[in-house]
Formats: C-alpha cells, sequence, structure tokens
C-alpha cells in the first residue's frame, strides 16, 4: 500500500475558537457585518480578489497577489492554522482580512484589503483580526507590517506599534512591529467598534452569499498610463488611444 | 546655554516683530535689517491649540501637539504643546528645544509646558 | 479696461489621474476651446502650485503649450498656493483688459496623488511660514483645527454644523459627475452612531476626518476673451465682472483677531466693488470649503450672513441647493475635490456653468450672479471673483 502523500503534505490546523460576527454603522450610514467565513466560500472571494491583481496603485496589486496565494492555500490546505474575516455591506464584500497563529500565545497578521474605500472598512476589519487575536484566541501577542503606506499610517503610528524587528515577518521576511495586548487595550476604546449580536436577519442576509463588491479598485482607464513614463517616452500610442475612448466621449 | 528664539524691534519706531521680517508693518521707515534681536519671553498664555493626528512622515508619533501662546510681551507664538490636557487661557511656559528633525537637521522650536 | 467675457470652459475628473501633468492640464484646455470653437489663442497661463516638489517637472508653461501643440504661443506657470488657479485667471483677465490680447487659455492642473498621503501632508505645510510654523510640524489641517476651536467657543459653531456642511456637499458632489468623492454620507455615520468617531477620526482635534477635503488630481480650464472676440463665437456672454485680490500675514497667529479672515473679506469687497453689485445680488457662489468651517466663515466674510451667523444659516438651509443662497453646488472641495492648482479654475467652470444654465440636477434656477472665492495658505492670499450672466 502506497503512503497517502497528501496526508503528509496537508497541515493539521490548530484549534481555533469562532470569530463572533460584530456590526457597526459605516460613515455613509450603511451597516457593516464582520464575520468570519469558512472554506466553502474562499472560490467567491478568490473571484473577487483577482481583478485587483491588475490594480497598479496603493500596492493593490502587490496585497491583491499575496491575497490571492493565502486564500488559495488556505482552500487548498496548504498554510496552517489560517483564518479569514470578511466585511460585507448589503451582502456586498467590502474588505477581506486574513491572519493565523504562530503558537498559542503569538499570532501573525497577513493582509488587509479593502474593496470599497474612504470609509474606514478596512480600518474596522483590521481592528475586528486584532480582537480576534486579542480577546477571542487570548494571544498575547500580534506580529504585523505594512506593505503600502496607508497602512504603515494605520498600524504603526495609530496603534503605536512596538518594533519586533528581531523577528522576520512572514510576508517578505522583514523586520516585524508587534501589537500587545497592553497595546490593544489602548486603542480599544478609540480604534475597535462594533455591537453584537448581529441582529438575526442581517447575519443571515450577510451569509446567504458574498455578493460582488459594489465598487472595487479599478486600473486605471488606460491600462499603459502606469508604464508609460517608462516605456513611451513620445506618448503618441496613448495620446491616440485616449484621445478615442475620452474625447468622443465628452468627459475625462 | 539656554536657548532662546529672537523677536526683532524696530530700530526707528521700536515695534517689535515675531516673526522676522525685512521691513517695519508699523512704520516701514527703517531700512532692511535694520532691527535688534530680542529674546522672546517664555512664558504667556495659550490662545488656541490642536492635536495633530495626520503628521508628515518625520513625525513617528500619533499626535502632536501644538498652540498658539500670548506671550507675556504680547507677542504671540506657535508651538508644540507638551501638555496632556490643555485649557483655553491656561498658563504655559516654553523651552527651546528639537521639534523636527529633517535627516540629520535638527531644528529647534518653543515646546509648552502647563506653567 | 475692456470687459472681459468667458468663452469657453472645460474640466477632467477631480480624483486619481494617472497620467502625465502637462496631459492633465492639456486635456480640460482641450474641451475648453473646443467649447468656445477656437483652435488658437493669443496666450496660455497654466496654474499649478507643486510640479517641481510632487512630480519634478519645472517650467510647466513651456509643457503645456507644446502638449497642446500651440507654440509658438507664449505660456507661463503661475503658482500662488492654492491660490494659483484664480490668481491665473487675475493674469488672463488683466491680458485681455489691458487689450493685450483678444484670447486667452486659462488652464489648472495639480497631480497630487503622484505621492503618499504623508508626503502630500508635507507637500502642503510648505506654505506655511518656514521657521515660524512649519518647523513645528504644523499642516494645513492644524490651522484650520485651532481655529475651529475659537470659532465654536465664540460663536457657538459646533461638530454638528461641520458635519452639516460635508453632508450637504457629499451631497451635491453625487450630482457633479466630475467630483472626486460619489460617496454619500450621512450624521448618523459620522457623528452619532457608537462607531461614528472611529469611522471619523481626529485629524486635527477638532477636526475630523469627513471635515477635510481629499488629496485630489485634476485640471480645469477657461478660456477668456474680449467683447469683440465673443462676437465671433456665439457664446452666452458670462462676464468676470469683478475682482479682489488681498493678502495677510504669513504667520497665521500674528493676525489681530484670530477669528477674522481678513483676506477673505476684503477681497471679496473690493470684487463686488469692481462689479458695482452687492453680496445680495449673488445666486450661487464657490466657496474654498477645503475644511468645513471655511465655507462657513468664508460665507460671513464675503458678506452673505453677518459674521458668527454663517453656521444658523447653514442650519436653516439657506446654503443648500433650492436654499436661497445655494453654496458649491458642485461638491466644493470637500466633495468635487482639490487639486490645489485647479481649483481656482475648478471653481470658475462650475459658475460658467451654472450661469449658462448647464449644470443639469444640480442647477440653481434663473441663476445670473455668481461669485467664486478662491483661499490661498490658512486666508494669506485670496482672491474673490463675481462672474455675471448679461443677455
Amino acid at each position: 500500500m502506497g503512503v497517502d502523500l497528501e496526508q503528509i503534505l496537508r497541515p493539521i490546523d490548530s484549534p481555533l475558537a469562532p470569530y463572533p460576527p460584530k456590526f457597526m454603522t459605516v460613515a455613509s450610514g450603511e451597516t457593516l457585518v464582520i464575520r468570519q467565513v469558512d472554506r466553502d466560500e474562499i472560490p467567491t472571494l478568490l473571484l473577487h480578489v483577482e481583478p485587483l491583481l491588475h490594480v497598479e496603485r496603493d500596492f493593490y496589486d502587490v496585497v491583491a497577489a499575496r491575497v490571492y496565494a493565502e486564500l488559495l492555500a488556505h482552500y487548498r490546505y496548504r498554510m496552517q492554522d489560517e483564518y479569514v474575516l470578511v466585511g460585507q455591506i448589503g451582502g456586498h464584500l467590502a474588505a477581506i482580512v486574513n491572519g493565523r497563529t504562530v503558537s498559542p500565545r503569538q499570532g501573525m497578521s497577513l493582509h488587509t484589503l479593502a474593496l470599497r474605500r474612504g470609509l474606514r472598512i478596512g480600518a474596522h476589519c483590521f481592528a475586528a483580526k486584532m480582537e480576534y487575536h486579542i480577546d477571542i484566541l487570548g494571544q498575547d501577542e500580534v506580529l504585523i507590517v505594512a506593505e503600502s503606506p496607508i497602512g504603515f499610517r494605520r498600524w504603526m503610528i495609530e496603534y503605536q506599534l512596538e518594533k519586533r524587528f528581531e523577528t522576520p515577518h512572514e510576508l517578505g521576511g522583514v523586520p516585524s512591529y508587534c501589537l500587545t495586548r497592553a497595546l490593544f487595550d489602548r486603542a480599544r476604546s478609540s480604534l475597535v467598534v462594533g455591537r453584537r449580536p448581529v441582529p438575526p436577519e442581517l447575519l443571515a442576509q450577510a451569509q446567504a452569499g458574498i455578493l460582488p463588491p459594489t465598487d472595487p479598485p479599478r486600473p486605471p482607464a488606460d491600462l499603459l498610463a502606469a508604464t508609460r513614463a517608462m516605456y513611451d517616452s513620445t506618448g503618441t500610442a496613448l495620446l491616440l488611444q485616449r484621445g478615442r475612448q475620452e474625447l468622443e466621449a465628452g468627459h475625462a | 546655554m539656554e536657548r532662546q528664539i529672537h523677536a526683532y524691534a524696530c530700530r526707528r519706531c521700536g515695534a517689535l516683530h515675531y516673526p522676522f521680517r525685512m521691513v517695519c508693518r508699523e512704520c516701514g521707515e527703517n531700512g532692511p535689517h535694520e532691527f535688534d534681536p530680542v529674546p522672546l519671553p517664555k512664558e504667556g498664555t495659550l490662545l488656541t491649540f490642536t492635536f495633530v493626528h495626520n503628521l508628515p512622515a518625520e513625525y513617528e508619533v500619533a499626535r502632536l501637539g501644538l498652540g498658539v501662546v500670548e506671550l507675556s510681551n504680547g507677542l504671540r507664538m506657535l508651538g508644540q504643546l507638551d501638555i496632556a490636557d490643555p485649557k483655553l487661557g491656561m498658563k504655559v511656559v516654553g523651552e527651546v528645544e528639537v521639534v523636527r528633525r529633517e535627516a540629520y537637521a535638527r531644528r529647534y522650536g518653543m515646546v509648552f509646558r502647563a506653567a | 479696461m475692456r470687459e472681459v467675457y468667458v468663452a469657453g470652459i472645460g474640466i477632467t475628473s477631480f480624483s486619481r489621474l494617472e497620467y502625465p501633468l502637462a496631459e492633465i492640464a492639456a486635456y480640460p484646455a482641450m474641451l475648453a476651446l473646443r467649447d468656445a470653437g477656437l483652435k488658437a489663442v493669443d496666450q496660455v497661463y497654466v496654474a499649478n502650485m507643486g510640479s517641481a516638489r510632487i512630480n519634478n517637472q519645472t517650467a510647466l508653461g513651456s509643457a503645456v503649450v507644446d502638449t497642446l501643440g500651440l507654440t509658438p504661443t507664449g505660456a507661463e506657470r503661475i503658482e500662488n498656493g492654492p491660490a494659483s488657479g484664480a490668481s491665473a485667471v487675475k493674469q488672463g483677465f488683466l491680458g485681455v483688459a489691458a487689450g493685450m490680447y483678444e484670447a486667452v487659455l486659462v488652464t489648472g492642473c495639480e497631480r497630487m496623488r503622484e505621492v503618499n498621503n504623508l508626503e502630500a501632508t508635507d507637500f502642503v505645510a510648505t506654505m506655511t511660514h518656514p521657521l515660524a510654523e512649519y518647523i513645528y510640524g504644523v499642516t494645513l489641517p492644524a490651522h484650520a483645527a485651532m481655529f475651529t476651536r475659537l470659532y465654536m467657543e465664540r460663536y457657538g459653531v459646533t461638530a454638528r454644523h461641520l458635519a452639516m456642511v460635508a453632508v450637504k456637499n457629499h451631497a451635491n458632489a453625487m450630482l457633479n459627475p466630475f467630483a472626486h468623492l460619489h460617496q454619500p454620507i450621512t450624521v448618523e455615520g459620522i457623528l452619532d452612531s457608537p462607531e461614528a468617531f472611529t469611522n471619523n477620526p481626529y485629524v486635527a482635534e477638532p477636526l475630523r476626518f469627513f471635515d477635510c477635503c481629499p488629496v485630489s488630481d485634476g485640471g480645469a480650464a477657461v478660456i477668456l476673451a474680449s467683447r469683440e472676440k465673443m462676437a465671433e463665437l456665439g457664446k452666452p456672454l458670462i462676464r468676470l465682472a469683478g475682482i479682489g485680490q488681498a493678502t495677510d500675514t504669513l504667520a497665521v497667529f500674528e493676525r489681530p483677531d484670530p477669528t477674522d479672515l481678513l483676506a477673505v473679506r476684503r477681497s471679496a469687497a473690493s470684487a463686488f466693488a469692481m462689479a458695482g453689485l452687492t453680496p445680495g445680488d449673488v445666486h450661487v457662489a464657490e466657496l474654498h470649503d477645503a475644511f468645513t468651517i471655511l465655507e462657513i466663515v468664508e460665507s460671513e466674510e464675503a458678506g452673505f450672513f453677518p459674521k458668527g451667523e454663517g453656521h444658523l444659516a447653514l442650519e436653516k438651509g439657506a446654503t443648500a441647493l433650492g436654499g436661497p443662497l445655494p453654496i458649491n453646488p458642485s461638491g466644493g472641495l470637500k466633495g468635487k475635490g482639490h487639486p490645489v492648482g485647479a481649483t481656482g479654475v475648478g471653481q470658475v467652470h462650475e459658475i460658467v456653468t451654472q450661469l449658462r444654465g448647464d449644470a443639469g440636477e444640480r442647477q440653481v434656477a434663473g441663476a445670473k450672479v455668481g461669485f467664486t472665492c478662491n483661499f490661498g495658505g490658512f486666508g494669506n492670499n485670496v482672491i474673490s471673483m463675481v462672474f455675471v450672466r448679461e443677455e
């Protein structure tokens, strides 16, 4: 009888307490629901992450590529102890956050991907992730890095994270920052919000299915624009292309 | 040595200026640079203040206190606040300290604390 | 002095534009030329604040005129902080009024989102006093915040009034296809719900996120022409009837009354005097609401409401679309966006659109007299303009 190789390759997840869903009002007056998703919902998420691979701004491409890999690895059992939370507004996907546990005492924050911008949804979902590690799983600290300046301002500066530079982070091997329980307690009143329990009809709507994001970040209208400065110093091809698209449409 | 920030007294009319300008705004009669530096007093009254949360990249703090102080000689100046819970009208006293680091340069300015 | 008219207008979306700065200026210029029915002008003025620092490009006038294929027409860049746009319009006005030119192009542009938010904040802060303000880490929101605290104390303006400005201007921006923020907000979401203060965190206390305009890219252009030229073009006669400019001390703390915006008061008064009109004649106004407090205070200093009562007028809906004096029907800087060099020209674009009756869903019915206020620095350098529709 041959060895079942899959059994060797597949990590054994530690049991993690589930994240209790919560809800909150965002600036637009709409209601955001943050809840944990299980493996079955991952393919739907992949569908909505994939287009962001091509958004070459604010590091959406890098973050989307890594989130895609992490979600796929979770779905196909190639990542140990990972969890995924989503933020939804009216069922529509607004943000994805994920992370994993390194040990019972230490968590590793992976990514925060906002699919709707301008309402601090990413910040709310990041806070929910920290709440999961510290309050729900009872860990002492979470290792964090930022890949974008927006992330740096949000996490390192707003939470006043400690430097834990001797520990490389799993994302890119760069020096880690660390959220400790004490720092989280200090941020709790201003940054960590949300109400529980989620009204049953609201939760049912969120769980009924992850609808596509309503206004996701999109690549620039002109696909070559981002690379243009480097490769097309004359700009001829682009002017022609854009001239057709925009002048005829009559607006920019 | 105690550091100072200077106001400038017009040699013609005596008007005090802070910050520096080349021609006196009061009399307009002086030639360029006809001013005598006068150390600014360090005690005063807090006129208004804020805590800034979105700071330029050099600052690695979550928020920075800034306030306008009316000094004991009637001039006003902006300074950083090292006061946890400022109140309009409170008495403050300043010290000249590093207020900004740009690469290897250190900029000195007034930092006010509760008197 | 000859009379000067707006012959053509053009604008890009105020949002994030990922193409070269010269094209951000040239694109609305092409639209404005087409609107005026012109292929050439006598002079090009380019308004921009940050190209040298943010976009690593100087001599923008040369770049824009060449991008437009308009060489050998004369061209120059006008930089006057966030009032660059209105400054350039003023220079164009002078060229035509003096009789030197028959038609000129004024185009404003900014590409601020090429840098991250930390650098953009620092770039904008470079307009403060280098030794008495900038070194302390002061930002424009910090100036506005210290001003707001005094205004709240003295006149009873509250966070709710500020939120009402934001909600109104976001709602107006929903009706403007060129606006940066197409995002309705509610007072509940930014002020009243248990999560409001996390949704709407402090930027500089007491100002919050939704009290501040976004950082935008964008361009806007106008063609100014003499009456003789207008007769050839057959466009609606929108006359630039009054321009006023005033400055104030660079260091904000030096001003005798820290709740006054004297430069706004003086520039508006000279603009009205030049036009031979009064604030009561105005049907629609575009004010420089880089911070919500500024819309309230400018509406007072311009003379629309008594000092200290702007927030009461706001409460009554006087400044809403459909009110007696709609302010910022375009969404203002708050909703439409604030590409600093383009903003002053963008305000003119909106007023001309309104006076022509072309503003669609956000049209102010029967608007014949419009007012703009472009506010540079923290009230260091302000330009007000009055526009009149002639029949």
